[in-house]
């Protein structure tokens, strides 16, 4: 299948001048042959899994060999273009640390013993186990942790087992308070792709979001379009990120106390009347009440709490109220900082309110109300037990609370939880206390890892089933609320290297050992995939030439006189005041509680992202590594003078815990606040099977021992631990 | 004939890299050595920073040294559209083009021995397509055309612009324009 | 300013690592070879061909010149990374390119400097030439004797200046980008070439002729060598930068400092010594003591010269514009 080629030279006449090849040499035997016309390259579409995004992508194949990815035009997420990480994902599928073949462990668990098996052996040991936990535990005494596309397979799967233990890493230690706390204010969370209106924004404020470092494609390529188009950047950081580098006005704020601003600017944007009167008048309620528990938040107040200028911090209120509502207050990502989450997200909900942004051009739009339905499938066993997702958190959400279902696992109580299955995240790095994880993973009588990697946590498992790279498979459909709905089709590019297998023949094949085929009644995904499709009034062909179609629809962006939003609070209006947060016996308003600062002689521990990795999953991936070989610890210059270390020492960090980190490399910034450092999360992985990245940099998760679980999502703030370096040895 | 040249406006640059990786797949560029890189400059004293990002690749200069430079005439810049190109066939590895850049634009391709360095992707030119890593620069901050088009890309982006070129002094011409503003504060 | 670049090739970053001591022998044999042409060429035109009499030199120092120049080039050959293309050395001609016109200058020099040897090979030494029409080419070759010297001695002076040309184009490179340094490269070349006929000759005349050579060329390197670094210094920033690591013992670029040192501390001795050899009355033969500090005195002077080719071509690629 040829795409036909994008032409935007036309004009120049050089398309089909045809100067003849000069450069040819037999090193580029491949690129020559296709150009002399004696192999013909293919171009496959389907979609990126570096990280969650979804970009579409398209995949070159010369000859059965994938030689160069590119961004799917037609794709809304990535618009033609991948980020670093997504034009590096030949390297995870050439990469020769991959896991090849499923594994058996032979040793002690966490010993890295290991023996081949066979598919049929391998799928067999582990249902032949999870049917023993049935039989002696009962199915609720499986849990299943999921991150990405393998969860579409996997947590069918354990549904149709029966237990109702699901944790993903995406709520308690990423997204999960924000979105509580935004839709404790609006109803509705901010979606993913956060529904963000930058394009069209006249301000952007930036709480943390790190965009740039943070690459969410079209989002970052929405937030250069935004600064192209003059949009004026706030960004409050206490590091000196890509994005301040850009701002018209950086907030090096004193890490823990964002939530001091923002109650500051609410507050300051209420009594210099900046705010949206009509639209609150309409949409929200208790603003008398919001403005009577945040009069106290004067500027000189929040001035003191987060170290930055009171007259900035007006300036940067009236920036924002002059240009209201063309206002994005991002919504950030990775909220789960300082225990207080889910209360600083209501705050930036509430300045989103008080703007009138929500609903509006330049502020956050609303997502298509179109859906593709998903295929039938025969109901799931209903649990005996209660799930543990919650951990009994009262606005825990459904992805679980990864961390509640570990303890739980610890205690035994409320009962036994002896399986877990793990597909598509490394717990090892992804879940704060390591020691916990290896506590729990120790009562354990059965550990399975799906991944593609050998990572910390695969290298503890019972079995290992190797799943082959998304460029070798069939996922599930990625459906995409934004302006329109889209909808994408990840398909094999190529065969499975090696002895690999798709997520849904590894779900199928496991479903069929434990008695539970006919809950996998399609006999490829495909075919699936297909009856998705027709059900949905789309063209399956369609979408396999084109990757991504998008379905044109009715929708409506912003708030009109017929578009009328609705919120899905319990009063229908916009929660200023957040009456159910009062019920549970939270503070109805965001109340501003100083957390503890970093004792003498210690740092504040932070992390964040590299442009090119995510996570600990592209440290080891060849093409990225090059870019990027080990992380490095940031610290202030005059700290780091005063501590005998310069740019490119190794260090190594001490908690206040006396937990220990691996050497880091000294990166001695100006860039960054005296009382914190700061790394790129992800590194120093103990694998000696990671050629490249193992026991390369430190491992910010290894320090952080502490976590602060916000109380009303259940969610971990990492943020709370303290740090001292120290030289090498 | 076109005359191609590229603009890169710094103010979109995000650092994102994802020009340094495409580049690199579509031209399979050796490990460690690449065709276009990033740079991060900032200066000052917290909290008075500034902060530049450039991208930098060949340059394609008018007024080539790395062409002048050449003994055997594997480098050269092609008539037809002023693309500084080489023919691997020809080149000897004697390094002379590395040393007369500077721009450090080239390299010696350690696993072949030729010289290299960015073709502006000539090949897929003649496909119509845009250079890979124009194509992927999240930020826009590549832009690439023909400078004898008025309507091209590029003739827009420097329109009313305050363009650079790297090292003027040098002499060498560049046909790679740079958009720079300084962040604040001053 | 804090820098951070992403995508750095080792070979141009920090600085370039592309040409190391294959290429400063080149350099130094190359000049050594030119500056030998050049003396041969003067020891058979002075005073009427008088010197030569009696004198071996006359017709070593002429085989000797395509010897040296040979293994010059033999490294830069070794340098070069695809060697099996060397040919195309010789299937152009790239005018603006010093490396084409050194290519196809070393491949004029190589016959002139040939010839001139065969030309100067006295009777009793035909023996050499195992085969016939060699011979008969040599005893041809005297009838041109004189026409071969003005072209050894051109093409002498030629690759000397070249050697220097090669580095100082890179515009790019500020301390090679000086119109000095090929007159330094010059200089040098006769001193290094006048040095080593010094250790050929065995008649007194002249040894002691080559030393007065020598003496004005060493003059005219410590003149010139000062000079360079004064236009360095008054030019460009960069091009100022560019001679720091001379003048700087810091450990990054000690051994620069140490060379540039040892270079101000051993041309002043050469030339004490030889100004002392020439003022000296010798008798007809010299004694070994007075001949053991001329080939001292010499070897310093060869030392002298591969240092200047040695610190210049790694120094050089220290430098660069900003
Ligand atoms: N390249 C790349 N991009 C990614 C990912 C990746 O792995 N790689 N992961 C994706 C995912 S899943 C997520 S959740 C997002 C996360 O991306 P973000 O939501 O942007 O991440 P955060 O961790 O909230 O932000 C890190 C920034 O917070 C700053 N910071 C630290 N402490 C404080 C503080 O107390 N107050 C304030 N205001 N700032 C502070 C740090 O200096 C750093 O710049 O990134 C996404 N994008
Ligand atoms: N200390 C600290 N902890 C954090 C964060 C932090 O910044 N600092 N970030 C938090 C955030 S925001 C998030 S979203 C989470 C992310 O947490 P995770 O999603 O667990 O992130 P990774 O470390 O990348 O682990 C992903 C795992 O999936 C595997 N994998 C990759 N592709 C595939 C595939 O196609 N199939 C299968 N089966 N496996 C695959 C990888 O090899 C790797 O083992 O971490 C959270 N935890
Ligand atoms: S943002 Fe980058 S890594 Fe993530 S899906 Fe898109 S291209 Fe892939
Ligand atoms: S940038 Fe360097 S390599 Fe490119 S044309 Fe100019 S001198 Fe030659
Ligand atoms: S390395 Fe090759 S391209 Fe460069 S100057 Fe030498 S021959 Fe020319
Ligand atoms: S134009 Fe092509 S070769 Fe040049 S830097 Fe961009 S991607 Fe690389
Ligand atoms: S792709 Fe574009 S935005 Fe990203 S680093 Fe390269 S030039 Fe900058
Ligand atoms: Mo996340």
């Amino acid at each position: 299948m040829k795409l036909s080629r994008r032409t935007f030279l036309k004009t120049s006449g050089i398309a089909t001048a045809g100067i003849a090849a000069a450069t040819a040499g037999p090193e580029k035997f491949l690129l020559w042959a296709e150009e002399a016309g004696l192999i013909q390259a293919t171009y496959v579409p389907t979609f990126c899994e570096i990280c969650f995004w979804k970009c579409g992508a398209i995949a070159k194949v010369l000859n059965g060999r994938v030689v160069k990815l590119d961004g799917n035009p037609v794709h809304g997420n990535s618009r033609g273009k991948l980020c670093a990480r997504g034009n590096g994902g030949i390297g995870l599928l050439y990469d020769k640390d991959r896991l090849k073949t499923p594994l058996i462990n032979v040793g002690k668990r966490g010993e890295g013993k290991y023996r081949k098996a066979t598919w049929d052996e391998a799928l067999g040991v582990v249902a032949e186990k999870m049917k023993g936990i049935r039989e002696q535990y009962g199915p609720e005494a499986m849990a299943i942790f999921t991150h990405g596309a393998p969860t579409d397979h996997f947590l069918p799967l354990l549904s149709a087992y029966g237990t109702p233990n699901v944790g993903m890493p995406s709520f308690a230690q990423c997204r999960g308070p924000r979105d509580v706390g935004y839709e404790l204010t609006f109803g509705e969370g901010p979606g993913s792709p956060e529904r963000v209106d930058l394009v069209n924004s006249k301000v952007m404020v930036l709480i943390g979001s790190h965009l740039g470092e943070n690459m969410h494609n079209s989002q970052v390529q929405d937030f250069a379009e935004a600064i192209g188009r003059g949009s004026k950047l706030i960004v409050v950081d206490p590091r000196y990120s890509i994005a301040a580098g850009k701002a018209e006005q950086w907030l090096p704020i004193r890490p823990a106390t964002d939530l001091a601003l923002l109650l500051a600017w609410i507050n300051i944007i209420i009594t210099e009347g900046l705010y949206d009167r009509a639209y609150l008048d309409q949409y929200a309620e208790g603003f008398a009440e919001l403005a009577r528990e945040v009069s106290h938040c004067t500027p000189e107040w929040a001035a003191k709490e987060t170290d930055l200028p009171a007259a900035q911090i007006v300036e940067t209120a009236r920036m924002m109220g002059h240009n209201a509502p063309a206002v994005t207050i991002h919504p950030g990502r990775h909220a789960t900082w300082y225990g207080d989450d889910v209360q600083r997200s209501r705050a930036m909900a509430i300045l989103t309110a008080l703007l009138g942004s929500w609903g509006r051009s330049g502020g956050m739009f609303f997502a298509t109300k179109a859906s593709l339905p998903k295929g039938e499938s025969k109901p799931f066993p209903e649990p005996t037990k209660a799930s543990l997702n919650g951990g009994g958190y009262p606005f825990a959400g459904a992805e679980g609370v990864t961390q509640a279902i570990r303890t739980a696992t610890i205690t035994g109580a409320p009962y036994p939880l002896k399986g877990w299955f793990v597909s598509g995240t490394n717990l090892m790095k992804s879940l704060p206390n390591q020691q916990e994880t290896v506590d729990a993973i120790a009562k354990l009588d059965l550990l399975v890892v799906v991944d593609v990697m050998p990572m910390d946590l695969t290298m503890m498992a019972d079995v290992i089933l190797p799943e082959c790279t998304y460029l070798e498979r069939h996922d599930a459909l990625a459906i995409g609320k934004g302006k329109s709905l889209s909808v994408s089709l990840r398909q094999p590019v190529i065969k499975p290297l090696y002895d690999s297998q798709p997520g849904w023949w590894i779900a199928k094949e496991l479903a069929k050992k434990l008695d539970l085929g006919e809950y996998f009644p399609w006999n490829s995904y495909e075919e699936k995939i297909k009856a998705q499709c027709k059900t949905g009034g789309i063209s399956y062909d369609d979408l396999k030439k084109l990757g991504c179609l998008t379905i044109p629809d009715t929708s409506a962006p912003y708030i009109t006189p017929e578009n009328q939003p609705t919120f899905k609070t319990e009063s229908g209006k916009i929660q200023l005041y957040s009456k159910e947060l009062k019920e549970k016996g939270f503070d109805p308003v965001p109340v501003y509680v100083r957390h503890p600062l970093p004792p003498e002689g210690f740092f504040r521990l932070t992390y964040g992202r590299s442009s090119v990795h995510t996570f600990s999953r592209t440290t080891n991936n060849p093409a990225l590594n090059e870019l990027y070989k080990e992380n490095e610890v940031w610290i202030n210059a005059n700290k780091a003078k005063a501590l005998g270390f310069s740019s490119g020492d190794y260090a190594v960090l001490v908690n206040q815990d006396g937990a220990k980190s691996n050497r880091i490399r000294v990166k001695a910034t100006q860039r960054i606040r005296e009382d914190m450092v700061y790394m790129v999360h992800g590194w120093g992985s103990l694998g000696k099977e990671l050629s490249r990245s193992g026991r390369k940099g430190a491992d910010d998760q290894g320090l952080i021992t502490k976590y602060a679980v916000d109380p009303i999502a259940g969610s971990t703030g990492m943020r709370v631990n303290f740090v001292k370096l120290q030289k090498e040895g | 004939m076109p005359k191609y040249a590229m603009v890169i406006d710094q103010r979109r640059c995000v650092a994102c890299m994802a020009c340094v990786v495409a580049c690199k797949n579509e031209n399979e560029v050796p490990p460690e050595q690449y065709r276009t890189r990033v740079l991060e400059m900032v200066e000052g004293e917290f909290p008075l920073l500034r902060m530049e990002l450039r991208s930098e690749l060949c340059n394609h200069c008018d007024n080539p040294p790395c062409v002048y430079n050449c003994p055997t005439g594997a480098s050269y810049k092609r008539k037809e559209d002023g693309i500084v190109l080489l023919r691997k066939n020809r080149c000897v590895g004697c390094k002379a083009c590395v040393a007369a850049c500077p721009y450090s634009a080239r390299y010696i391709n350690h696993e072949k021995g030729f010289a290299d360095k960015c073709t502006f992707c000539d090949h897929r030119l003649k496909e119509g397509k845009e250079p890979a890593c124009v194509a992927t620069c999240i930020g826009k901050s590549r832009i690439f055309g023909d400078m004898d088009d008025p309507k091209s890309p590029v003739r827009l982006a420097l329109k009313g612009a305050d363009a650079t070129v790297l090292l003027e002094g040098a002499g060498t011409k560049p046909r790679v324009f740079y958009i720079k503003k300084f962040s604040k504060p001053e | 300013m804090e820098l951070t670049v992403t995508g750095v090739n080792a070979l141009t970053s920090p600085h370039l690592h592309i040409w190391d001591w294959r290429v400063s022998l080149y350099l130094f044999l190359g000049g050594l070879s030119a500056g030998l042409a050049v003396m041969t060429t003067v020891l058979h035109l002075r005073q009427g061909g008088k010197l030569v009499k009696d004198e071996a030199a006359g017709y070593i120092a002429p085989i000797l010149v395509p010897v040296i120049l040979g293994i010059g080039m033999l490294f830069i050959f070794l340098d070069l990374e695809r060697k099996l293309n060397v040919f195309w050395f010789y299937l152009t001609f790239q005018p603006l390119s010093p490396m084409s016109w050194g290519s196809w200058g070393l491949l004029v020099f190589f016959p002139v400097s040939g010839l001139f040897a065969l030309a100067t090979l006295p009777d009793d030494m035909l023996h050499w030439l195992l085969l016939e029409p060699l011979k008969q080419l040599a005893l041809r070759m005297r009838e041109y004797l004189f026409p071969l010297a003005a072209a050894n001695f051109a093409m002498g002076i030629f690759i000397g200046i070249y050697t220097g040309v090669l580095l100082s184009s890179f515009v790019a490179r500020p301390l090679w980008n000086s119109a000095v340094l090929p007159v330094l490269f010059l200089t040098s070349a006769m001193s290094v070439g006048a040095a080593l006929m010094i250790m050929i000759a065995r008649t007194n005349k002249v040894k002691l002729f080559f030393t007065k050579i020598d003496i004005w060329m060493i003059c005219g390197e410590m003149v010139i060598l000062p000079l360079f670094f004064y236009g360095q210094y008054t030019s460009s920033g960069a091009h100022r930068d560019s001679i720091l690591p001379f003048f700087s013992l810091s450990s990054e670029y000690f051994s620069y400092g140490c060379s540039m040192l040892v270079l101000f501390i051993i041309f002043p001795i050469a030339l004490v010594l030889k100004m002392l050899e020439i003022k000296e009355e010798h008798g007809h033969t010299l004694t070994p003591m007075a001949l053991a500090k001329m080939n001292l005195s010499a070897g310093i002077v060869l030392m002298g010269g591969l240092i200047i080719r040695l610190t210049f071509v790694y120094a050089g690629q220290l430098s660069k514009l900003s």
